[in-house]
């Protein structure tokens, strides 16, 4: 039986804010400029939205959005609290909301003063999922995800002997795509040796194997079918979507096996709902906090074998041109870190055929993953209408 | 001309401590009395950790701390270099060192007397016990 939401909605318009080191907008302004620029971007009257899923803790409630669009009849006010999963694990519930008539347009929007406002560890003192770190391991001098989430990074290198030459290669690779896409904080190219020579944060995670603190919003609009048939913009639809939790969710020490993500449980869904596989992706936008984590999901995801990720992403297999292309617009290490909406809105333009430099040929069908909160993981198969 | 008052000292960073939950109480209170007490599942007898009130096998709410042996085994680590909290930049570079204890949890700790060249999976450590104030004894893992 085809699964009822598959390509029964579709991201109809997506917007972003220049991505920066430095600003002088609150989180909430620069959630509204992204959303006023997605919903021009689809063609939608501000007053149109009626389901709104703002990033928590992002700086915005729906509250925000009624006051500044003007809303007059919001029937869908969320949060998700997942972390990084949380935008892809958004388009899930918009993709339910408009397809059962619950809403017509959902706004997914994303602000964030990572730079100019506090930072990782101070932030995630907000997060609930954080609680048991704080107690049990914070007091030990880890907290941070770039310390939680290295010793994974060395049990797989110890179990599969996978390298710092691999991880570089995820951000040498990163960084090209960025240069191609222009509207990102790291503009320089980055070389294996920069990033060998880069400091030590927490072994095996160097400073280049992590993510940015940046500022920038993003949003995108999630409308049925249906309607964004009849919008400004080339019909992506949503093939498959999900969502997943790994066991032990808030506790990596605890989990039976600290390498299971959610994303073990929700991409076999994903790629059911969407009647696809592995092989069908022509593009794939990997939630990218650190450069293992790619390597990580990409087993996961089923592009290679356990184990085999290192050995998968060298000589040019994950570049423009090579294989399997991904994050082709520079990503959380060296666009902007907008906790991946900005991967939701790249897909969505290689997709429309709108990728400029970065462009994949034919880009038919692509993945985007989201990572978060100790592992939570979600997934969205996208693909170009017929 | 007058010279700038020398700026005050920037207060010294705290640790940071636990706080104990009604859940967890009992665990922490045996850190301080340098016991390692786990959570056992009064109706089907497993362990679980960290600390809550139902049993994820049999559902029971009742349980019962017990000592529980000090060995354990290298499943993971990191060695912290940047200090996200400044009360370890004095520390920093250190060990963070996940063990399978041989209790059938896992703990993490900071290591302390090997060196990070000796670290391998399977490496036998034993769980020992670092007083921190009068309150707030923290696990630490030395070599077995």
């Amino acid at each position: 039986m085809v699964h009822p939401l598959r390509d029964k909605a579709a991201v109809s318009g997506i917007g972003e804010t220049a991505y920066t080191r430095g600003t002088t907008k609150s989180g909430l302004a620069l959630q509204l400029e992204a959303s006023l620029k997605a919903l021009d971007d689809a063609g939608i009257h501000p007053r149109d939205v009626d389901g709104v899923i703002p990033y928590f803790p992002g700086g915005a409630i729906a509250e925000d959005f009624i006051a500044n669009l003007g809303l007059k009849d919001l029937t869908l006010s969320a949060f998700i609290p997942m972390g990084g999963a949380t935008c892809t694990a958004a388009i899930q519930m918009a993709a339910m909301a408009v397809t059962t008539g619950v809403c017509k347009h959902v706004l997914i929007s994303v602000g964030r003063t990572g730079y100019s406002g506090s930072r990782v560890s101070t932030r995630l003192q907000q997060f609930p999922v954080f609680a048991q770190a704080a107690e049990f391991e914070a007091p030990i001098g880890m907290f941070a995800p770039a310390q939680l989430y290295a010793q994974g990074a060395r049990r797989h290198m110890e179990l599969y002997g996978t390298t710092a030459r691999q991880f570089a290669e995820v951000a040498v690779v990163t960084r090209q795509h960025a240069i191609l896409n222009g509207n990102v904080v790291m503009n320089k190219p980055l070389t294996v040796e920069d990033h060998h020579a880069s400091r030590m944060i927490s072994d095996p995670f160097r400073l280049f194997d992590c993510s940015l603190e940046s500022d920038g919003g993003a949003a995108v609009i999630v409308s049925a079918t249906e309607r964004a048939k009849d919008l400004r913009k080339p019909l992506v639809t949503i093939a498959g979507v999900a969502e997943g939790h790994p066991d032990s969710p808030a506790s990596i020490a605890q989990r039976p096996d600290i390498l299971e993500f959610g994303l073990v449980k929700s991409a076999p869904r994903a790629y059911a709902m969407a009647g696809v596989g592995p092989k069908d992706i022509d593009v794939a936008e990997i939630y990218d906090c650190f450069t293992f984590t790619v390597i990580r999901q990409l087993e996961i995801l089923g592009f290679c074998k356990t184990g085999e990720g290192g050995p998968f992403v060298m000589d040019g297999r994950i570049a423009l041109g090579g294989e399997l292309p991904i994050n082709t617009h520079g990503g959380l290490l060296s666009q902007g870190h907008v906790v991946g909406l900005n991967h939701v809105i790249e897909l969505t333009r290689q997709l429309r055929g709108e990728a400029g430099k970065a462009q994949v040929k034919d880009a038919e069908t692509g993945l985007v993953t989201g990572y978060g909160d100790m592992g939570d993981g979600s997934i969205a198969i996208l693909r170009r209408a017929a | 001309m007058s010279q700038a008052p020398a700026p005050a000292a920037p207060p010294a960073p705290e640790r940071p401590l636990p706080t104990p939950t009604r859940e967890s109480q009992t665990y922490w209170d045996g850190m301080r009395e340098g016991r390692f007490l786990l959570q056992y599942c009064s109706s089907c007898g497993r362990v679980r950790h960290y600390p809550r009130p139902v049993c994820p096998h049999c559902f029971s709410m009742e349980s019962e701390f017990r000592e529980a042996p000090l060995g354990g085994s290298l499943h993971a680590w990191t060695v912290c270099h940047h200090p996200f909290n400044f009360f370890f930049k004095a520390s920093a570079p250190y060990i963070v060192a996940l063990v399978d204890m041989d209790a059938g949890v896992r703990v993490n700790a900071q290591l302390h007397g090997i060196p990070e060249s000796e670290l391998k999976i399977g490496r036998r450590v034993k769980l020992g016990f670092e007083p921190v104030n009068k309150e707030v004894t923290l696990p630490v893992f030395v070599a077995e």
